[in-house]
């Protein structure tokens, strides 16, 4: 929190209401209120980008799909199982398998000259794969291509359940990575654009929450 | 203390402090039922105390030697206790063949010294044969628990048992009812626990119980309620942590179609025919619920009228994880609830679960999407 404020250069006194979001919100000692990510999301995404309809949120942990209706407000929401296939996490052990960063995924992705196919369904087999993959000598790159492509498949299934709209926007962290971004467009059939700043809609929306009561306290 | 604390602390569950009193009271013993259905009122007539095995929050480590990770994590559950000697206070089990894994349940059976007893409800209900069937397979599970207990049972006991089952069932419906009422008096998890607590007492005791909780939630004035109200349909809503979560989110529970709850008192036996083919009857008669094949399936517009009759705001599916008969159900669930504009969630159900956050965040979404409604 320090740091946070540091960096904003603001004092925790100046701060006038906080909302806390994502999974560490109920144990926020500052704030005001909290909020879920999927509605911070929903919220932040409504104040950048007001056409969207449709939001992916992929993170560490989780990859949420969401509905908006043409006032911003979430609709519907589908969010993936326990399981970390389809998330941020699922991307950090394909890079450690292939001794690679998570951010050079999207560098290698652009190598590739052919998609190869890696399971959806499960990390741990997914993982078996690779290995397998890459012990057959299949390039590094197709097989980081075919990761981004289950990656997209995964998120594809949440979006099939809420129904897809247009527009199609991507949060989370792993929306900076552009081969994920391509996978889901190949995935979809549709242009998919990608929130400025992606990691901090979430923030971004809960700031709004607490902006607009603030507001409403003040009325 | 208020009247209402009493009663609900009388209601407390503790299953083998439940089985040890009973023993020591009247000398019987105690009859497991394994989830969800079994004709209980042939045990209640043996004198013996009727024990509802629905799993439970255990560590899972035997188990893993006999069933898959796929299976439910009730039949998970039962099978790690049963394998760890939990169910050795029973005197015998009866076992229903509801769906696949529940037949491996009983083919997987290895207390010696408490007998399983298996019976099999007919799919195609409605035809006169069924009724034969199960009338037949009843009188099996009778005349097991007879050799087991080495006393007959007689017709006259079961016809009295009925009689105090069907009270029961009416009596619980009411409270269901009243409870729906008043959300501010009985959260999500107490509700869960009244109902829940029927499966460790004399149903006798019980329904005395409940019936006076109920006049004093009808004698309380009703209070405007201005969190969500949501109708809770699946086979349970458990552990109960996740109820502490809706209790925290505001949220009141005004009905359920849960199979641990109120679908065990939706259709009560009828009152023609013999012992056995009455019991049977009601199995020919029960409605809406996933275990029991149905052509209509009306669960589908039962839970809509739910919704209406009760002013709920949402349906929240709590989905066993691994229950083929409940995600057979639920496309056509979701498919209604989006023609009717009636928001639905659902989330998965695990009895292992440890951590609830996951399920914090998909249901406090959802209330932050109802409030925007």
């Amino acid at each position: 929190m320090e740091q946070a404020l540091a960096q904003a250069g603001i004092h925790l006194e100046d701060a006038a209401g906080i909302v806390a979001t994502g999974y560490g919100r109920m144990n926020s000692a500052y704030t005001d209120k909290q909020f879920s990510e999927i509605s911070c999301h929903a919220k932040g995404i409504a104040h950048l980008l007001p056409n969207a309809r449709t939001i992916i949120d992929i993170g560490g942990q989780d990859a949420k799909a969401i509905r908006l209706d043409d006032r911003g407000m979430v609709q519907q929401f589908a969010m993936n199982d326990k399981c970390a296939a389809g998330t941020g996490r699922f991307l950090e052990v394909m890079a450690r398998v292939m001794e690679t960063s998570l951010s050079e995924l999207q560098e290698w992705d652009n190598k590739a000259r052919t998609v190869a196919h890696v399971s959806s369904t499960c990390t741990v087999f997914a993982e078996s794969e690779v290995i397998s993959l890459l012990s057959a000598g299949t390039p590094k790159a197709d097989i980081i291509a075919g990761v981004h492509k289950s990656v997209a498949s995964k998120a594809g299934s949440l979006v099939l359940r809420i129904g897809l709209q247009e527009d199609v926007v991507m949060s989370g962290g792993v929306a900076q990575n552009r081969g994920v971004v391509k996978a889901m467009e190949a995935e979809l059939k549709v242009p998919v654009q990608v929130a400025p700043n992606p990691q901090i809609v979430g923030a971004l929306g809960a700031a709004l929450f607490a902006y607009e009561a603030q507001m409403k306290k003040q009325k | 203390m208020s009247k209402m604390q009493s009663i609900l602390e009388k209601l407390a569950i503790n299953p083998v402090q439940a089985v040890e009193d009973y023993k020591k009271k009247t000398g019987k013993g105690a009859v497991g039922c394994i989830a969800p259905y079994t004709p209980e009122e042939i045990i209640h007539a043996a004198g013996m105390l009727p024990i509802g095995l629905w799993g439970g929050q255990v560590e899972l480590n035997k188990v893993r030697a006999v069933l898959p990770a796929f299976a439910c994590s009730i039949m998970q559950s039962i099978k790690e206790l049963e394998l760890s000697g939990s169910y050795d206070i029973l005197t015998a089990v009866l076992c229903p063949s509801s769906c696949d894994t529940l037949k491996a349940i009983g083919q997987k059976w290895t207390r010696k010294d408490v007998p399983m007893i298996q019976f099999v409800h007919p799919h195609n209900r409605k035809l006169p044969a069924a009724r034969t069937f199960l009338a037949k397979e009843y009188q099996h599970v009778r005349e097991r628990l007879e050799n087991v207990i080495g006393e007959p049972i007689p017709d006259e006991a079961i016809v009295q048992s009925i009689q105090v089952y069907n009270e029961h069932r009416a009596v619980m419906r009411e409270f269901a009812r009243a409870a729906g009422a008043h959300p501010d008096l009985i959260d999500p998890k107490t509700r869960h626990l009244v109902f829940k607590s029927a499966f460790f007492m004399r149903k006798e005791e019980h329904t005395a119980l409940v019936r006076e909780l109920t006049a004093l939630l009808d004698e309380a004035p009703v209070k405007p309620w201005d969190g969500p109200k949501i109708i809770l349909s699946g086979i349970m809503a458990e552990p109960d942590s996740i109820l502490d979560v809706m209790k925290e989110l505001h949220i009141a529970v005004v009905a359920d179609d849960l199979a641990q709850e109120s679908r065990q008192n939706r259709v009560d036996v009828p009152e023609d025919g013999t012992v056995m083919e009455r019991l049977a009857e009601q199995w020919q008669n029960m409605y809406g619920c996933s275990l029991a094949y149905e052509h209509e399936k009306t669960r589908v517009p039962m839970l809509v009228d739910m919704v209406k009759k009760n002013q709920a705001d949402a349906v929240v599916v709590a989905m066993m994880k691994f229950c083929d008969p409940e995600e057979f159900d639920y496309p056509m669930i979701k498919q209604t609830m989006e023609k009717e504009n009636i928001p639905l969630l659902q989330v998965e159900i695990d009895q292992q679960m440890q951590s609830v956050e996951q399920f914090r965040t998909r249901m406090q979404s959802f209330v932050e999407m109802l409030r925007h409604e």
